[in-house]
């Protein structure tokens, strides 16, 4: 099969549509208040190169990739769980990443790598203990609970260790850590994550025949050649890699991870694996148009992300339990 | 009980020119640089942890050998003082001092150079050492003396936190030349500091080894683009924490390297 066919058979009508949502999102995310960029560029053209470069790409373009990260963690997590409420923000990983990179950070004082580094042994811990707690087929109950009780688990430690840590700024950064941002990102911050959340996430969509096999039960899968343990612990890196990279630049953002996969999988007819790049991409655009929301001016001050994903995902999870009802 | 409380402090401030404490302990920052400026020799028993910690305070060396405490009374009840330091802002470890007949002297969050002159004299008086508090008043009051011409300027410390424009701490800086710029909120993010660089920008390196974003902020590849025409000023933040009388020679030497 050749390289554009390929590309078209990933991408059907839907992603083509999400796609090109995409590039207005990501130009709006660039050029937010054209005024004051207008205003700088005709005092200072460096300075507004420098806006643009140092400050606003970084923050679409991670955005972007965290979204597109967190959307696709959610529908790999639930198409590999079998599970509705799988999701990076519900059953741990996020907070795990947490956890690991504010210990590389604050403690080990490591730089932008070593704090990646951290959020991905993090989110892999949350991960491993998850499965060991819960186990591979656990049913909806056992599985929340346990994603629950690390979640807390990582929370009250991310509290702890920022609370011990040798900065006394540093407990002001728990809002940081448990709500997320992208203000003031940087390029380097950018650079790092961005590889590894590529890498992540190209080796989870080489998965999508494979999820869609299991959708049918792990008997029909197995008898199609597929070797489930494997499957499993595949996704289960990829997903570590993309929430650690992602969570040690931006903090956990919740919801999007949880909400975008219910919002795609209807139209994809239902597959796990189909529902991949639809949810990446949605998550993408949740993300961007998200981080603009925040940069609206309430009381002068930004607001974290998380507040917002909150806001728009908490009404939608009690959708979805009023209609599971 | 309030009148027999106020009755008790008015007798232990005649009393105090007459017999001077023995044994001092702070539990405040504020009171501890006030005190290891002022006390005599041995009269200090006891500052709090953030008094001995050279990160917070330039005396941290002056307070080698004390004992430290977190700020609490039950810390230092041990030590047995005769006297105890605290800042108004902890109205009840001065009122549970009172309440075991320990004598407790309170600092004010200062709001003006009054209030710093005030403090420094409470304090010496408290200490029986009112020659050493005029010393002092003088030595800052001559810190601030000399008259300057004034640039705007921006001072903001880790994560865009920046000073009010009509506070004390702006006062103390108009007195090294420079005129706080107002910033809405108090906080600035950096693409307003881009958007509109300040002629001078004053900044801290307040525990600037220690990991935290507030201080990550100050490391962000966007403040290498500042244009030159931005002059960049370092100060050393822990002398703006208390706004007190050892913010003068810092006030001094920013002065100098402003210029004229």
């Amino acid at each position: 099969m050749t390289w554009p066919s390929r590309v078209f058979q990933v991408m059907t009508r839907l992603t083509w549509l999400l796609a090109a949502l995409l590039v207005p999102l990501f130009a709006a995310s660039l050029l937010w208040d054209p005024a004051l960029l207008i205003a700088v560029a005709r005092r200072d053209p460096a300075l507004a190169r420098t806006i643009l470069v140092e400050l606003r790409l970084p923050r679409a373009a991670l955005a972007a990739l965290i979204g597109a990260s967190l959307g696709l963690g959610g529908a790999a997590m639930q198409g590999l769980l079998r599970n509705p409420l799988a999701s990076p923000d519900v059953l741990g990983p996020s907070t795990g990443a947490s956890l690991g990179a504010v210990l590389a950070g604050y403690f080990l004082g490591g730089g932008v790598l070593a704090v990646a580094l951290g959020g991905i042994t993090g989110a892999l811990a949350a991960l491993a203990l998850l499965l060991a707690l819960a186990g591979p087929a656990a049913g909806t109950a056992t599985l929340v609970l346990a994603g629950v009780a690390i979640s807390a688990l990582g929370g009250a430690l991310v509290n702890l260790a920022l609370s011990l840590a040798p900065s006394p700024y540093a407990l002001y950064d728990v809002l940081f850590w448990l709500l997320g941002s992208l203000a003031d990102r940087s390029l380097p911050q950018l650079a790092i994550a961005a590889p590894l959340i590529l890498a992540g996430a190209a080796l989870l969509l080489a998965q999508r025949h494979r999820l869609d096999a299991l959708a049918l039960g792990e008997d029909v899968a197995t008898s199609l050649g597929i070797a489930i343990p494997r499957l499993r612990w595949t996704i289960v890196i990829a997903t570590g890699i993309m929430v650690g990279a992602g969570v040690a630049v931006a903090g956990s953002i919740g919801f999007i991870g949880l909400v975008v996969p219910h919002l795609v999988r209807p139209l994809v007819g239902n597959r796990p694996g189909a529902a991949l790049v639809p949810a990446g991409l949605a998550g993408a655009a949740l993300l961007l148009a998200a981080d603009m929301a925040v940069r609206l001016p309430v009381n002068g001050q930004e607001l974290k992300l998380g507040v917002l994903t909150a806001l728009l995902g908490a009404p939608f999870f009690l959708w979805l339990v009023v209609r599971g009802r | 009980m309030v009148l027999l409380a106020a009755a008790s402090m008015q007798f232990a401030a005649s009393a105090a020119a007459a017999a001077a404490p023995l044994r001092v302990a702070s539990l405040n920052l504020c009171s501890d640089e006030l005190a290891l400026r002022l006390a005599a020799p041995g009269q200090l028993v006891s500052v709090s942890r953030l008094g001995a910690d050279p990160d917070e305070t330039a005396l941290a060396t002056r307070a080698r050998g004390l004992a430290t405490n977190t700020g609490r009374v039950t810390d230092i009840i041990t030590l047995a003082p005769d006297l105890v330091l605290t800042s108004r802002g902890d109205p009840n470890a001065a009122a549970l001092a009172r309440r075991l007949g320990i004598r407790a002297v309170e600092v004010s969050e200062p709001q003006s150079f009054a209030d710093v002159r005030a403090n420094i004299r409470r304090v010496a008086s408290a200490l029986g050492r009112s020659a050493a508090g005029e010393a002092l008043v003088a030595e800052m009051d001559a810190a601030l003396a000399p008259r300057v011409r004034l640039r705007p300027a921006l001072m903001v410390s880790g994560g865009g936190l920046t000073i009010a424009a009509d506070g004390l701490a702006a006062r103390w800086l108009a007195h090294a030349g420079l005129q706080q710029q107002t910033v809405p909120r108090g906080q600035l993010n950096l693409e307003r500091l881009l958007a509109d660089p300040p002629q001078i920008l004053v900044f801290t390196r307040y525990r600037s080894h220690q990991v935290s974003t507030n201080q990550r902020w100050l490391q962000h590849p966007a403040f290498a683009a500042l244009p030159a025409t931005t002059r960049r000023i370092a100060t050393d933040g822990r002398a703006w924490t208390c706004l007190g009388p050892g913010l003068a020679t810092e006030i001094a030497r920013l002065r100098r390297e402003v210029g004229p």
